[in-house]
């Protein structure tokens, strides 16, 4: 049972940036569909959900960004270092024709395995990746040698220099598209919801919330409005789900179960 | 209300005998209704204190081949946010729906200060949770170890608790369960939730050589405590005359009978929920139905206990 806690190698590092790194691993199961997401405990720190961003030759890849305390503690993971793997959780995404992937920040990294299996079984797609700044946006060479893919970055170092929504309506209206993936920042999915409600298109989207245990039963990643647990029914939810939820866009609740309001 | 699995407890009537365990799916409104929605006569709050708490790090909860360990450690969100909880489910369900609130303090004076706050919202029932394993190293032994702190707790509660009825939530880790229970009748408790998690138990990596929760140990809950908690719950019916919520490794209908058989007036389920999910609470009424109606068993009444005889 993949639900039980076991250690796994790092078979070897990658790094994207100073703050982004990729650890790959055996594969611990098969089929791991996209947008499922594995407990990855660094033994004496803590355990937290990590998405993954590849699966390959029977390789499975978690990429990470340090943005506190636990995850700049893996920073320091090296190869052959023991980590544990508690996964995969939760529904993916499924496949679609002419689909539009719109990510941001380190929600491309999910969109990063699907783009692979969509272009396994050559589906077509179009891409649109948006970050603070280049930096930000890992897997470029990939998402850009698979499909027409567009960037926008904050600051313009990368593609365009704007906000993601602002690019989407174009390429919804520009193209024969029918369906959107996202993932990314809150702010960004509940833009590209309404954009794509608007465009009477279908749609699936992964969501984060606080999760402890991962298996359906701490009730930490509860979403109000429907009591969907975002580690079991989610973090990929349809439009029929997304639609049935109240508390898109608030704060999140935290460690204590409290809507985090700072 | 199925006239079958209908079943009286502290004066309300509840639609199933079964009850959602405390800590499983009980921090917001939205959770609790979907195990109500799924069938369970009344659902049990998250354990909560005065003041928000982080709990410890994770793994905190992990599954292993006898059942589940857990060293949540407490966290909630505090009384204040979770009273908002609690008054939302009940406009959300009902007036008539089956809330009982579990509370914990660190000291036996805040036990009845959350009480207190929490019968602000009419619960059916108060539960109190004087025997959680995960944070003795922070409070001392559990309180539920203790006969004296047993007794007064229980005195404290009652009397900040009011019209609303008590269950004192035991642990099967005292020098004599059958002396503590009596202990809560004697004292004024309505009711005796039994049991709590056991232990607590360890889990080692043997790949890292280290143990696997972040708190090195934690409460085992699940089929492996199963037995233990029946013969808990046997005990206690057979040596007091309080009603008994019996919890502890429930997973199927033939458990919950054998939990009516010893004794239980209700039968609440916590890991269950890991091993046969929400819809565990829709089967198992089901599958009681159906026991019940093969028997030509007109009521849960007809054979509460029937081992005692
Ligand atoms: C389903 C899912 C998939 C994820 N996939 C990835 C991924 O592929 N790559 C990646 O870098 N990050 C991913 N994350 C986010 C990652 O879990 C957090 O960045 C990490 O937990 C932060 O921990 P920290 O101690 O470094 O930071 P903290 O300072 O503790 O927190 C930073 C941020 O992370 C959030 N966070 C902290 N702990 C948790 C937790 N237990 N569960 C959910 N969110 C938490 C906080 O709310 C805060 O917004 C994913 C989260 C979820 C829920
Ligand atoms: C993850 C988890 C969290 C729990 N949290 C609490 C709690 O906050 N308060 C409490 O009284 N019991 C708590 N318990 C104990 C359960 O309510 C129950 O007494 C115990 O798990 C045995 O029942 P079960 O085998 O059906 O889970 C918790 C159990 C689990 C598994
Ligand atoms: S993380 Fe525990 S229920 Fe989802």
């Amino acid at each position: 049972m993949s639900d039980l806690m076991r250690t796994y190698p790092v078979l070897n590092v990658k790094s994207h940036s100073p703050v982004m790194k990729s650890f790959y691993f055996r594969q611990p199961v098969p089929d791991i569909q996209p947008g499922r997401f594995f407990n990855v405990w660094l033994p004496g720190v803590d355990e937290k959900p990590f998405s993954v961003s590849d699966v390959y030759q029977g390789i499975m890849e978690i990429t990470v960004k340090a943005v506190g305390p636990f995850t700049r503690k893996m920073m320091d993971v090296r190869r052959g270092d023991l980590l544990g793997l508690r996964g995969p959780f939760g529904r993916g995404f499924s496949h679609h024709q002419h689909a539009l992937l719109v990510g941001g920040g380190m929600g491309v990294v999910p969109l990063r395995y699907l783009a692979r299996q969509l272009r396994q079984r050559g589906f077509h797609f179009e891409v649109l990746l948006g970050g603070r700044c280049g930096q930000d946006i890992p897997f470029q060479n990939d998402f850009s040698e698979w499909a027409p893919t567009t960037f926008v970055t904050d600051d313009g170092s990368l593609g365009y220099k704007g906000l993601v929504a602002d690019y989407m309506q174009d390429k919804i209206r520009e193209s024969r598209l029918s369906f959107v993936y996202s993932s990314g920042p809150e702010a960004m999915l509940v833009k590209v919801m309404d954009l794509a409600a608007q465009a009477g298109l279908d749609y699936e989207i992964s969501f984060e919330r606080y999760m402890k245990c991962g298996i359906g039963i701490c009730g930490q990643c509860v979403v109000d409005g429907s009591g969907i647990r975002l580690c079991k029914e989610g973090p990929v939810l349809t439009r029929q789900e997304a639609e049935k939820v109240s508390e898109w866009g608030l704060p999140h609740r935290d460690a204590t179960g409290r809507r985090n309001n700072s | 209300m199925d006239k079958l699995l209908k079943t009286s407890f502290l004066g309300k009537t509840y639609p199933s005998p079964l009850v959602l365990a405390s800590g499983v799916l009980g921090l917001t409104a939205d959770s609790m209704k979907r195990v109500l929605d799924a069938g369970a006569g009344a659902v049990t709050t998250k354990s909560f204190g005065l003041e928000p708490r982080k709990g410890h790090p994770c793994p905190a909860i992990l599954p292993f081949d006898g059942g589940l360990i857990n060293a949540v450690g407490l966290s909630n969100p505090g009384v204040d946010e979770m009273v908002k909880e609690i008054r939302k489910l009940r406009e959300q369900a009902g007036s008539s729906s089956g809330i009982f609130a579990s509370v914990f303090g660190r000291t036996h004076e805040e036990f009845g200060e959350v009480t207190r706050r929490a019968v602000e919202f009419e619960p059916n029932l108060i539960e109190v949770n004087v025997s959680c394993p995960n944070v003795s190293s922070e409070f001392g032994t559990p309180f539920g170890a203790n006969e004296m702190d047993v007794e007064h707790i229980t005195r404290i509660v009652k009397k900040a608790a009011g019209s609303i009825p008590v269950s004192i939530k035991l642990t099967i880790h005292c020098p004599s369960l059958i002396r503590m229970a009596k202990i809560c009748e004697e004292n004024g408790a309505d009711a005796i939730t039994a049991i709590n998690t056991v232990g607590p138990g360890m889990l080692i990596d043997t790949g890292v050589m280290k143990p696997v929760l972040a708190n090195t140990v934690g409460g085992v809950s699940g089929p492996a405590i199963f037995p233990l908690a029946l013969k808990a719950v046997y005990e206690i019916c057979g040596n007091t005359r309080l009603p008994v919520i019996g919890t502890g490794g429930v997973r199927t209908a033939d458990e919950a009978l054998q939990m009516i058989m010893a004794g239980a007036r209700m039968v609440s389920i916590g890991s269950g929920v890991y091993y046969g999910d929400i819809e565990l609470f829709t089967r198992i009424n089901r599958d009681l139905r159906s026991w019940m109606k093969e028997r030509d068993i007109k009521n849960l009444k007809e054979f509460r206990g029937v081992v005692h005889e």
